[in-house]
Parts: structure tokens; C-alpha cells; sequence
């Protein structure tokens, strides 16, 4: 029942992202296809489309999940309700598990149905996207962008504002993006590694399988890290 | 069920900062009793209760709870299964309905009594279907309880559980913390409304400045405890009555007045050997013999 607790405490934040996102998606894609000439549509306009829907919802996702990793025990102490959850016969690392399973299950649904819905709306236009093409950049998405939720997660499991927290993980995490574009290796850059310019096709805008590998892995263990550091100071910090 | 204490500390601490919010405490609270818990506002009853309930963590001494050890976290979490705890603003999720908080707690207990949360829903009208967070105060009071008495433990903490209702809520709740205590399960509650403590605890502890100023039965305290006014023509200096268990001594004029922890005989007889007019000897209420320990502190 730990999901319950943590669905229903995110599921108002969870569904007003997954509407607004899917609609301003839905919204770029349909009139993008509706502006396109005949000719454009056969060539790479159609890809450079998708890419730039990409890079929309990049911004959109990484602005949500910040949302779906605010709350937990920090922000319950604020509003008086952690000695009630921390009183029920579980574990702290168990109810941090659980509400980073739930954000993690509702981050990939904010990526999977704002695509569905692209996907859907292509189709219905006469324009079928390549389903490799839509996972390649829900895979990016979700192994690049977990690094940000898991910030998030960090930030609520030390400030317990309902404004303050979301704001410094914002700040949290525009800093680091500004100064990889400055100083990190283009392989370990993760806007790049999330929107897919590290592996679309310049020319025919197709993402392609050159996966960057490395920052992947790079991108995965900075989310554990942060993860694991956000466990240690809940089992640590007094209620 | 053994017949160990539910509740055992030994020097058990709390410091925050140069701040002692909790001292040395010695406790032992007895199962099938119910304790009462007194203390001031900041007395340290509530940071008492948090370390007992793991939520935060000894500055030194140590503690058990039904057996286990209270900063190991493993076995707190194994004892929280066996209590239930009801704080003293009632925390509950505002963002579930009544039906949905009750379902999510049942499943933490295996030993969930549903006819105790189908008679507690419909004696203290619980709407199911509305949110907590639209409940009255009172409402949110008896949701918390019923919460509390559904899931079968063996301990039941309760930080002013009597907050927020109405007398006959009041009336409903003494009632069954005596029907708890007399199933078993030993009740350990604070409460400032001195009342309703008399009426229910066989036990006090009170608290002061973080430490425990007195920890005796109520019976006992009865028993011992009096007021002993008495009136000289010339009255004599207070020295005089400085006998143990003389606790508190006030002169006014020709009158004095002693409060007395025990020893009853001889203080009159010191009194009469000097010379005494009148002697009243009353026995005294718990309200009477808190605020003298209190301000005797």
C-alpha cells in the first residue's frame, strides 16, 4: 500500500504534467504536419520535426520530473505528516525505494505517451513514424533524464520548501548543463545525450543506434549516486 | 505476552545543541496499566515519545519497547508493528478520503480488528467517502483513534489524544482506553487536562525540564498525598517542619501550610508539640500535586 500512498500523492502533480505535456506535443507535431508541403514531408523535414518535438519535450520532461521528485518524508515533516508515515511498521529505505519507483514509472510514462500520441497523430496524417525511431529517443530520454529526477529526489530529501526545494533543484540542475556545454567532452555532455543530438543524423535527421555509451553509463551512475546519497541522509536525518 | 515492562529506558538523553530537551530518564512503564505522561509544554514528553518511536535518535542512554531496542533501527521497525501511535496534532494525509487511509494502514497489521473499525466508523460517524482533508478537527481526532484501536497492539501511545473533542468524544475515548487497558494493552498517553488522567491512569510519570520528577501509581499518590494546614497563635520558623516528605512549606501570617509526600503523623505531631491551634489534614487531587511538583522544580 506504499504504492497507493505515493501514487496518490503524486497523482494530480503526475497527470496535470502528463496532459499538458502530451497536448503541447500533440499541438507541435500536428501543426508541423499541417504546415509541410507535400515534398517536405518525403524528406527530412518529417525527421527534423521529431527531432525538434524532442527537444521540446526534453524541456517539458526534465521540468516535470523536478515536479514528481518533490514531496516525501522531508516535505511530510513540514506539513506535520512524518511521524505518522515513520510510526507504520516500515523501513526508511523501503518508502524511499517506493516513492523513487513511482517517480521513475511516472517519468517513463511522461515520455512514452506524449510519443504515443505523436506517433498516433502522425499515422492518422498519412506520416508513420519508424517505431525505432520513437524508442531510440524515449531510451534517450529515460536513461539520460533520470539523472535529473534523481536530483530532484536529492534536493527534497534536504530542503523541505514547497517552493524553495524545486527551485534550487531547478538551479541545481541548469548550472551543471551550462557548464558541461563549457567544459565536459562532448560524449559526456548529457543535453546532448538526451535530446539526441549526440546521435541523430545531421543529414537525414534519423537517430541512429551510435549510441554514446560511455555517457550513458556516466549519466545512470550519477542518478544511482544521487539516489543513494538521497537514501543515506533520509535513514540518517531526525523527524 | 511476558510480563516485562512495555517500556524501559535507562539515562536515556536528548540534546540539541547546548539545548537538554530530554535528561537522564529512567522509565518503566508496566503492561495492562495505563501511564500517564505529565509534563509542562516543553517539558521534553513529545521528544520522549519520538525516541521511543525511532523518529529520532538518543543523544545517550538507551531504551527497549516491547523487548526491542529502540535505536537499532531493525527492531524499532519490529516493534512498531505491535504499537500504534497517535500524535499530538493528528497528522493524517489530507489527499485520501476516510474509507482510503483506513485501507492503507489495515495493510500494514495482519492482526487488523475490522468489527473494531466498523463500530468505531459508525459510534464516531466517520464519512467514508470524504477527505481528510475536509474533516473537522474533532473528526480527524477520532480518525487517528480509530486507526489506532483497530490494529490489535500491544502498546498504544497516545500524545494528547483527547485534543480536539467534544465531552462526549472525550467520555467515548476514556472509555475505551480502560476497555485497551483491560484487553491487555498497556496504554502510555500525555495529557494536560489533569481530569481526565485521574479518572483512567493507575500510573503517573511527570516530567520537568527533561527529567522525571515523579513516577508512582495514582492509588499510591491518593494514599499519601495531603494538604496540612495549620494555625499557631505565634507560628514557628519553617525549619521546624523540614521532616522527609514535607515537599513544600508556605507561611502566611499565622497559618501554615505544608504539602506532604508521606510521613503525615509525624508532621502533626510536630505541630502539636508546638503548640498548634487547629490542625486540617485534606487529602489532595492530582491537578494539586502536579502543579507542586512542577513548581517545585
Amino acid at each position: 500500500m506504499l504504492w497507493y500512498k505515493a501514487w496518490l500523492e503524486t497523482r494530480a502533480r503526475f497527470l496535470t504534467l502528463l496532459v499538458t505535456v502530451t497536448a503541447v506535443c500533440g499541438f507541435f507535431v500536428y501543426h508541423g504536419l499541417g504546415d509541410m508541403t507535400p515534398n517536405w514531408r518525403l524528406g527530412r523535414d518529417f525527421n527534423r520535426l521529431l527531432f525538434l518535438n524532442q527537444q521540446i519535450l526534453v524541456f517539458l520532461w526534465i521540468f516535470g520530473v523536478v515536479l514528481l521528485g518533490m514531496g516525501g518524508i522531508v516535505r511530510e515533516k513540514a506539513i506535520g505528516t512524518s511521524s505518522l508515515t515513520l510510526a507504520l511498521p516500515v523501513s526508511r529505505t523501503r518508502l524511499m525505494c517506493v516513492r523513487v519507483g513511482i517517480g521513475v514509472v511516472e517519468a517513463i510514462a511522461l515520455g512514452l505517451v506524449p510519443w504515443t500520441a505523436v506517433y498516433a497523430i502522425s499515422s492518422l496524417e498519412g506520416m508513420p513514424i519508424l517505431i525505432s525511431q520513437v524508442g531510440l529517443y524515449l531510451l534517450l530520454l529515460i536513461v539520460g533524464g533520470i539523472v535529473y529526477f534523481a536530483a530532484a529526489v536529492l534536493v527534497s530529501s534536504l530542503v523541505s520548501g514547497e517552493y524553495t526545494a524545486p527551485s534550487i533543484a531547478y538551479g541545481a540542475i541548469l548550472l551543471p548543463t551550462i557548464l558541461s556545454d563549457v567544459y565536459l567532452p562532448l560524449f559526456l555532455n548529457n543535453r546532448r545525450l538526451v535530446t539526441g543530438a549526440f546521435s541523430v543524423d545531421t543529414i537525414t535527421f534519423l537517430v541512429s543506434g551510435r549510441l554514446p555509451w560511455l555517457g550513458i553509463a556516466a549519466s545512470l551512475s550519477a542518478a544511482g549516486l544521487l539516489l543513494w546519497a538521497s537514501i543515506t541522509i533520509v535513514q540518517r536525518r531526525e523527524f | 505476552m511476558t510480563n516485562e515492562p512495555a517500556i524501559i529506558t535507562h539515562a536515556l538523553a536528548k540534546s540539541y545543541g547546548s539545548a537538554e530537551a530530554v535528561r537522564g530518564l529512567n522509565l518503566s512503564v508496566g503492561r495492562n496499566r495505563i501511564t500517564a505522561f505529565l509534563g509542562r509544554n516543553g517539558a521534553g514528553k513529545s521528544t520522549t515519545i519520538k525516541m521511543l518511536l525511532g523518529l529520532i535518535r538518543p543523544s545517550s542512554g538507551e531504551g527497549t519497547v516491547l523487548g526491542k531496542q529502540i535505536a537499532d533501527p531493525e527492531e524499532n521497525r519490529e516493534m512498531r508493528r505491535k504499537v500504534a501511535f497517535v500524535a499530538e496534532d493528528k497528522p493524517l494525509y489530507g489527499y485520501m478520503t476516510v474509507e482510503q487511509i483506513i485501507g492503507f494502514a489495515r495493510s500494514f497489521y495482519p492482526d487488523w480488528r475490522t468489527d473494531v473499525e466498523r463500530t468505531l466508523l459508525r459510534d464516531y460517524e466517520l464519512p467514508a467517502r470524504r477527505k481528510v482533508a475536509k474533516l473537522s478537527k474533532g473528526m480527524r481526532t477520532k480518525l487517528a483513534l480509530l486507526l489506532a484501536f483497530a490494529r490489535r497492539p500491544e502498546l498504544l501511545i497516545l500524545d494528547e489524544p483527547s485534543e480536539g473533542l467534544d465531552p462526549v468524544g472525550i467520555e467515548s475515548l476514556l472509555q475505551s482506553l480502560v476497555s485497551q487497558s483491560a484487553d491487555g494493552v498497556a496504554v502510555f498517553f500525555s495529557s494536560h487536562q489533569i481530569a481526565e488522567v485521574e479518572r483512567v491512569a493507575d500510573h503517573v510519570c511527570i516530567l520537568e525540564h527533561g527529567r522525571l520528577r515523579l513516577d508512582a501509581p495514582l492509588d499510591l499518590l491518593r494514599e499519601r498525598y495531603r494538604r496540612i494546614d495549620l494555625v499557631f497563635a505565634s507560628p514557628p520558623p519553617e525549619s521546624e517542619f523540614q521532616i522527609p516528605g514535607v515537599e513544600t512549606i508556605r507561611t502566611n501570617g499565622r497559618q501554615i501550610s505544608l504539602f506532604v509526600s508521606r510521613n503525615v503523623e509525624a508532621v502533626t505531631e510536630r505541630a502539636r508539640n508546638l503548640n498548634v491551634s487547629c490542625i486540617e489534614v485534606t487529602p489532595v487531587g492530582l491537578r494539586e500535586i502536579f502543579l507542586e511538583t512542577v513548581k517545585e522544580s
